[in-house]
């Protein structure tokens, strides 16, 4: 964990190093990952294909930051994949019908943001699960988006600005990527160094405690939920303009993808455990082995399988690196 | 299972002499603590034996052995003169010992008879169940003790009352010797208790010993045959109930004189009101609970098990909402009634239940002590790390709290190292009225006298105290006044000179 990592101590240098290794192990399986894959096939470390990898994992990550804060705090969002292809259409007919990028990027954030809120409000209101409640809402915005539109949403306009939001570079560095790092940047600050970060892991580690110090943990969560939607906005917008269009049968699986990165990370689906550089890493390797597949010219489908079998190992090390700690 | 279910240890219990069930010599320890120290403990057939004692004594240890929740570490036990071995609550079912506990131990989605016959449903030839006989059985049962509950009902759908007489049944079922209620009463209206107790004396008729645990003088003086106290895990008396007065019976519960063990170095109280509470109710259980703490005074509130302490703390900081009456800290209202404005006003609780409510377990101690004063040590938003550290670091010095550093995760801590930290949190915040609920719950005896010395400094730098505890020590040792509650509601409210033990657990009693 963070604060133990400037520990001067030398028992908290190896406390730090203890709990510090669950990113260890993932640290390791990557290095090892790269390292197996450019062996096999010498161009996975072309330039362009590292700026593929970086791109694939731009959308995952921005989500991945707010999902990060949301697991945090003990609750989860699995709409987050339907409603990335939700966001995509109404950003896109909304920028259609104005032909201003500003207003289609509002429109998306405020449509996602509207469904974190929504799903906060039914988890920290209602008392649903926000498992139940997010499955929930997953159906209702796979459906409603049919409602919505029966085929993709074209892109008319072909603003350039638009464009350059997916597929555009600042220098080498593809726009997706500095997205995705500045959102991930404020997210580590915020968890790492801030009162309201420490409250997060606080109402995940026991949320009556918290209520008891005086601290409306309710609207915490609901924070949480918020942000892990605005976070949706984003990527959905940046999705669309790599389609080039409002795709309403975009996203399926996502949250998965999402959620397998951040658990990957060592985040705990208890609460009050985890920590974004995990999630940065989890979502580096998840990716690494989609690309691997395809340069080593496997089949396809392996991209479900393989990481499926590198969640259940890396959630296994994790268990006995526990067990090891114990004294 | 093809017993009899109709005619259990009838003609078995006839030998009156031999006793159903006897304890010798049982010890039990639990870490840091003697729970049981060599107790004898004899049942005979047909009699009803009221175990009695404070929290604490030792009773739920000793009924715990009898159904094999715990394992003893010394002694043996005798089931009608032959020595059985009670490894696990299956074993000492098998041994015809039945315990119905408080928490009623029932699968409340399942039917009265699926309930009652749980262990062995009877089969017909194919290995089907035999759900005729099922019911049919379930209502010889109840014709037995003489009440009658639909064998078909889902069982989690019926009072409390009923529920026990399932488990009655359920002891039937099992040819159970010795069944043993544990505080049976708590939730029973007066009708239901006398329902209970005429249920109670036909199992006697039967020839089983029934164990009655209770702190009722009242009903025990009216249903038992026989009597033993237990203080300290200590056996103190076995006596017919006859030899019984109710001042005997409390002075055998109580015994030792207990007023010097507690060092005051306070002062005396001021005058200032911190805390007034005006006729408070509660949905559950408070009924028009009124009363005044001062700054720099230690107000005790004792009651038995269900009197509605722990409601009554979670109710004045905030934590349960209220159906009516005013809360004021230093004169301010609490409302809207919530913590957040609670701590605003200065009134904070100190949990019974460190770990649920209070410890954050996995995070780093020096994060559970700051949890409720971060904003103070926050520039912008951003913490203040260094400044944090120090301040925890004071309060680890101060009140001398073993850790082997800030970081270390507060769950490896010990309970009294715990409570500390939850101390710590509370004065990093800065209180007027601190409430604190059963402060040494599971913590050491050593580590005992060290919460109580702070709690004395707390009220000495001029905090409100009020203590929630079911241990008369603790409420004599640290209490300026004592108020007593009984059932929701404040029977007594005295100062510690005109305090006695027995006028406290009179009104205790109600």
């Amino acid at each position: 964990m963070s604060e133990l990592t400037h520990a001067s101590a030398p028992k908290r240098f190896i406390g730090g190093q203890l709990l510090g290794s669950s990113q260890l192990v993932l640290g390791v399986i990557l290095a090892v990952l790269c390292i197996a894959i450019s062996i096999a096939a010498p161009q996975f470390y072309s330039e362009a294909n590292i700026i593929a990898i970086l791109r694939q994992c731009a959308l995952v990550l921005i989500v991945a930051s707010g999902m990060t804060m949301l697991i945090i705090t003990a609750e989860v969002d699995l709409s987050v994949g339907a409603s990335l292809a939700f966001v995509g259409c109404i950003g896109m007919a909304v920028l259609n019908s104005t032909h201003s990028l500003a207003l289609g990027m509002l429109a998306a954030l405020a449509f996602a943001g509207g469904v974190g809120l929504f799903n906060g409000l039914v988890v920290t209101r209602l008392r649903v699960n926000s498992l139940i409640a997010t499955i929930g809402t997953m159906m209702m915005l796979q459906g409603g988006v049919y409602l919505f539109t029966r085929e993709a949403v074209q892109n008319h306009n072909q603003l350039a600005s638009f464009t350059d939001l997916g597929a555009g570079y600042a220098g080498p560095v593809p726009v997706p990527v500095i997205l995705a790092a500045l959102i991930f940047v404020v997210a580590y600050v915020t968890l790492r160094f801030t009162t309201l970060g420490r409250y997060l892991y606080a109402v995940g580690a026991n949320e009556k405690a918290v209520r008891l110090s005086g601290i409306r943990s309710e609207r915490l969560k609901l924070f949480a939920f918020i942000v892990t939607g605005l976070c949706v906005g984003v990527a959905g917008m940046i999705l669309s303009s790599l389609m080039n269009a409002g795709q309403p049968t975009a996203g399926r699986g996502f949250e998965l993808t999402v959620i397998a990165a951040v658990i990957l990370g060592g985040t705990s689906l208890l609460g009050g455990r985890g920590s974004l550089f995990g999630t940065l890493l989890g979502v580096l390797v998840l990716k690494v082995i989609d690309n691997g597949i395809i340069i080593l010219g496997w089949n396809q489908d392996l991209q479900m399988v393989v990481p499926g079998i590198v969640i259940i190992l890396a959630t296994y090390l994790d268990i006995i690196r526990n067990r090891a700690n114990v004294r | 299972m093809s017993v009899d279910f109709l005619h259990p240890g009838e003609g078995a219990a006839v030998d009156k002499d031999v006793p159903a069930l006897e304890l010798r010599g049982i010890d039990k320890r639990f870490p840091g603590v003697v729970a049981l120290d060599n107790v004898d403990f004899t049942l005979e057939p047909g009699k009803i034996h009221a175990l009695m004692g404070e929290n604490g004594a030792g009773k739920s240890t000793l009924i715990k052995i009898m159904a094999g929740v715990y394992g003893k570490d010394a002694g043996t036990i005798r089931m009608r003169g032959r020595e059985v071995d009670i490894k696990s609550p299956r074993d000492s079912l098998k041994q015809g010992i039945k315990v119905v506990f408080q928490e009623i131990a029932l699968i409340s989605e399942f039917t009265v008879a699926e309930n009652i016959f749980l262990e062995g449903y009877p089969t017909g030839k194919t290995g089907s169940i035999d759900w005729k006989k099922i019911r049919a059985e379930s209502a010889a049962l109840f014709n037995r003790i003489g009440f009658n509950v639909d064998p078909a009902a889902r069982t989690g759908s019926l009072p409390v009352s009923q529920q026990q007489m399932v488990e009655i049944a359920r002891a039937l079922a099992h040819e159970a010797r010795v069944v043993v209620m544990d505080e049976p009463t708590s939730s029973l209206t007066p009708n239901e208790v006398s329902l209970l107790f005429t249920v109670i004396r036909r199992l006697a008729n039967l020839g089983i010993a029934v164990v009655y645990v209770s702190h009722k003088l009242d009903e025990v003086f009216e249903i038992a045959d026989t009597v033993t106290v237990l203080r300290d895990g200590r056996h103190i008396s076995t006596k017919p109930i006859g030899e019984h007065t109710n001042d005997t019976l409390i002075q055998d519960m109580i015994g030792r004189r207990i007023d010097n063990l507690f060092p005051r170095q306070r002062g005396a109280a001021g005058s200032k009101i911190a805390l007034s509470v005006d006729r408070l109710s509660t949905a559950k259980k408070l009924s028009e609970v009124s009363f005044e703490a001062r700054a720099g005074e230690v107000l005790g509130f004792f009651g038995l098990m269900g009197a509605g302490r722990t409601e009554l703390a979670k109710a004045i900081v905030g934590y349960d909402p209220i159906t009516a009456g005013t809360i004021s800290v230093d004169g301010q209202r609490l409302a809207p009634h919530d913590t957040r404005t609670g701590v605003r006003l200065g009134i904070g609780l100190l949990t019974e239940d460190r770990k649920s409510e209070g410890l954050m377990g996995e995070l780093p101690v020096y994060q559970n002590a700051s949890l409720a004063s971060l904003g103070a040590f926050a520039r912008l938003g951003f913490v203040d790390k260094a400044k944090e550290h120090k301040a925890v670091q004071d309060y680890v010095d101060r009140f001398r709290i073993k850790t082997p550093s800030l970081f270390q995760q507060v769950k490896n801590l010990s309970g009294g190292n715990q409570q500390k930290v939850l101390i710590s949190r509370w004065l990093m915040r800065g209180l007027k009225v601190i409430v604190v609920d059963e402060p040494t719950r599971g913590i050491d005896v050593g580590a005992k006298s060290e919460i109580f010395a702070l709690i004395d400094r707390l009220a000495g730098e001029g905090l409100a105290v009020v203590m929630m505890t079911s241990e008369m020590p603790e409420l004599l040792g640290l209490a300026d006044r004592i108020a007593v509650m009984c059932e929701g509601r404040l029977t007594a409210i005295m100062t510690r000179d005109e305090a006695t033990q027995e006028k406290i657990l009179n009104a205790a009693i109600g």
